[in-house]
């Protein structure tokens, strides 16, 4: 389980707040140099987990272990890790630059050595001009990028990043992530990145750990969990539009294995043998980008049903619409660039098979469809 | 209409004011009497109705100036203010801390004890305290006295201290803490340098209260640990009756510190008679 090159290991953690359990059973594995990002929605315990790591938050159980030692009770000011709380905590009675300086200046970095590490980070920030401020002088996402820069101004060799772009504008979270993601491989460092922002995630990650349900459901690389996720939260939470999902019920016919929807029936491809008599109902994921809205004719293989148009949102780019099939919702993806013209009432959508997952109840994922003829 | 719902408001104000300053004056009266009276002759000041014009003498506070000790009960004075309040804040400032971030079992409970030391009126906690300092054999000592008034200035600035310390956030400590900053950097360097108004309105509201105090130095002091406000009470008798020349002038020299004082600080001055609830602006 553990690799060479692992830096960062949760074991067992569990934490929980008088009679509320915030974390249970938290198994982890970070390598080093790995941009990691702990996704889940909000106040799913991802903070928690990361105020465990720096030493903040005492765990109930479990060990953490740090560069290959258990570091479960090293106090908070020796694990040197780079931090950037989810609440900016700038100080009030320093400046800006002093701010920034701070974690340099307590490692007793000298004025002159610390000087161009504050400056880099103030220039990838865009906050050299406020340097001289006070941070109540500031707005609030300038405080958020003051804490930045002080979480990276740190010199080490892990960095913990606490949803540190949640309310900054469109732009400039775009612009930090590609400077975030820079950053870490230029340094080569372990970043830990959390966020409710499945995109951000999904972009910024090496590899996506999902925090639901107080623990890791999931964790693999940002194109594992999004194209083949092993559990169903996996699939609910992470991918934006959320994915569909439908009932269905596991029926053998002529020795092999179709799956009933109230739409639709697919073959079902099982994993390993999983699917069994024990799980006849089952629940079917589809992301909506995997749903098409058919043009006349069909294309091979795809399955297709009919289903009513209830609501369009336009984003621009694409467009999301919520449709009406046989009485189950459905949402779906309409690119502009793929899809010309008007999106009559009444449609077709169709989609490919490979596209269904099927998750028992417990949520494992047991199988995938097959192209009807492919059993 | 606006103009008259204008002139309207403008006189509600002006009647406002006017019961304002008269308030104001009302309470100011004895001070000014106090003032008047030191610069008066012993004749002029009891004469009725007071004399307004007079022909101001510097007499009544040479006289107060050269009474035996009075440079001595002045330093000492300023010593204990000083020094009382000294240890109360540091040793408040410290205990608030723990109080507010460490949050031991029964805090809101140690928090009223200890404020209800100062609720009972002073003449009911000074049997205890003179047996207990008999005992310790401290009665007259200037360690004794010191001690006592930092002790009575604790509860007042721990109160008023937590209030603050309570205001900022443990983020702070926490950030500290991360970057490999000790306890003591996060108590000193990060948290007190934004407590600083709660360290001032603290320290003068306690000043005040030292600088004031009769009861205890009359009874628990002695020879070299004495302050004015002894000297005051022991000196209007002499000569078979009471020397009001001598209290209007020696009340005026000694007012003058806390006067200035008050002055500078009357922002913080609000603060402490709130326990740090009201801010204002500091």
């Amino acid at each position: 389980m553990t690799g060479t090159n692992t830096i960062l290991e949760f074991r067992g953690i569990a934490k929980s707040y008088g009679a509320t359990p915030v974390l249970q059973d938290v198994n982890l594995t970070v390598e080093s140099g790995d941009f990691l990002v702990v996704y889940g929605p909000p106040a799913a315990g991802k903070t928690v987990l990361m105020r465990i790591l720096m030493g903040l938050e005492t765990p109930d159980a479990g060990t953490i272990h740090l560069r290959g030692q258990d570091a479960t009770r090293v106090p908070a000011a020796q694990r040197n890790i780079g931090y950037v709380p989810q609440s900016f905590a700038l100080y009030p009675h320093i400046s800006v630059h002093d701010n920034i300086a701070y974690p340099l200046r307590l490692a007793g970095v000298s004025e002159r050595d610390a000087e161009p590490i504050v400056q880099h980070a103030a220039e990838m920030l865009k906050i050299s001009d406020l340097l001289k401020k006070r941070p109540d002088q500031l707005s609030g996402g300038q405080k958020q990028r003051v804490a930045i820069a002080r979480g990276i101004a740190k010199q080490t060799d892990i960095y913990v990043l606490d949803d540190p772009l949640a309310g900054l504008d469109f732009k400039l979270r775009e612009q930090l992530v590609d400077d975030l993601r820079g950053l870490q491989q230029s340094w080569n460092a372990t970043f830990l990145y959390t966020t409710s922002d499945a995109i951000e995630a999904l972009t910024l990650a090496d590899r996506v750990a999902v925090l639901a349900e107080r623990t890791i459901v999931e964790a693999g690389t940002p194109e594992q969990l999004y194209d083949a996720p092993e559990r169903i939260e996996t699939m609910r939470l992470l991918g934006f539009p959320q994915a569909n999902f439908l009932p269905g019920e596991i029926a053998e016919r002529n020795g092999s294995l179709v799956c009933r929807t109230p739409l639709f029936e697919f073959a079902v491809r099982p994993d390993n043998g999983a699917v069994s008599a024990s799980h006849r109902s089952v629940t079917v994921g589809l992301r909506p980008e995997s749903i098409a809205i058919a043009s006349s004719g069909s294309a091979n293989g795809a399955i297709q049903a009919p289903a009513r148009v209830l609501l369009q949102e336009d984003l621009g780019g694409e467009e999301i619409v919520y449709l009406d099939a046989n009485g189950v919702s459905l949402m779906t993806v309409v690119r502009h660039d793929t899809f010309e013209g008007t999106i009559p009432d009444r449609i077709t959508i169709a989609l490919d098979p490979t596209a269904l997952i099927v998750f028992a109840p417990d949520g494992k994922r047991v199988g995938q469809g097959v192209p009807v003829g492919h059993v | 209409m606006t103009q008259q719902r204008g002139s309207e408001r403008q006189l509600g104000q002006i009647i406002y004011y006017i019961i304002l300053w008269l308030v104001a004056i009302a309470f100011f009266l004895p001070v000014l009497w106090i003032f008047l009276a030191a610069f008066k002759s012993g004749g002029e000041l009891v004469r009725w109705p007071p004399k307004w014009i007079f022909s101001p003498t510097l007499d009544n506070i040479r006289d107060a100036i050269n009474r035996p000790n009075f440079w001595e009960y002045f330093r000492m004075s300023f010593v204990f203010s000083i020094g009382a309040v000294a240890i109360a804040i540091v040793v408040a400032f410290l205990a608030a801390y723990s109080f507010s971030r460490f949050k031991p079992r029964g805090t809101n409970f140690m928090m009223f004890l200890l404020l209800s030391v100062r609720m009972v009126p002073a003449a009911a906690v000074v049997v205890p305290v003179f047996m207990m300092y008999n005992a310790f054999g401290w009665n007259k000592t200037f360690h004794g006295m010191l001690l006592f008034y930092a002790m009575f200035c604790i509860p007042f600035s721990l109160w008023i201290l937590k209030g603050f310390l309570d205001g900022v956030s443990v983020r702070f400590d926490e950030t500290a803490l991360v970057n490999g900053g000790s306890r003591l950097h996060v108590i000193f360097r990060v948290v007190l340098p934004q407590v600083k108004p709660g360290l001032v309105a603290a320290a003068i509201f306690n000043l005040i209260f030292v600088w004031n105090e009769f009861l205890f130095n009359y009874l628990l002091g002695g020879k070299g640990t004495t302050m004015i406000p002894v000297l005051l009470a022991t000196g209007v008798n002499q000569g078979g009756s009471v020397d009001w020349s001598f209290i209007a002038s020696l009340s005026l020299i000694y007012m003058l510190p806390p006067i200035v004082a008050i002055f500078l600080f009357q922002k913080y001055l609000l603060v402490g008679m709130t326990f740090g609830t009201v801010r204002g602006e500091v």
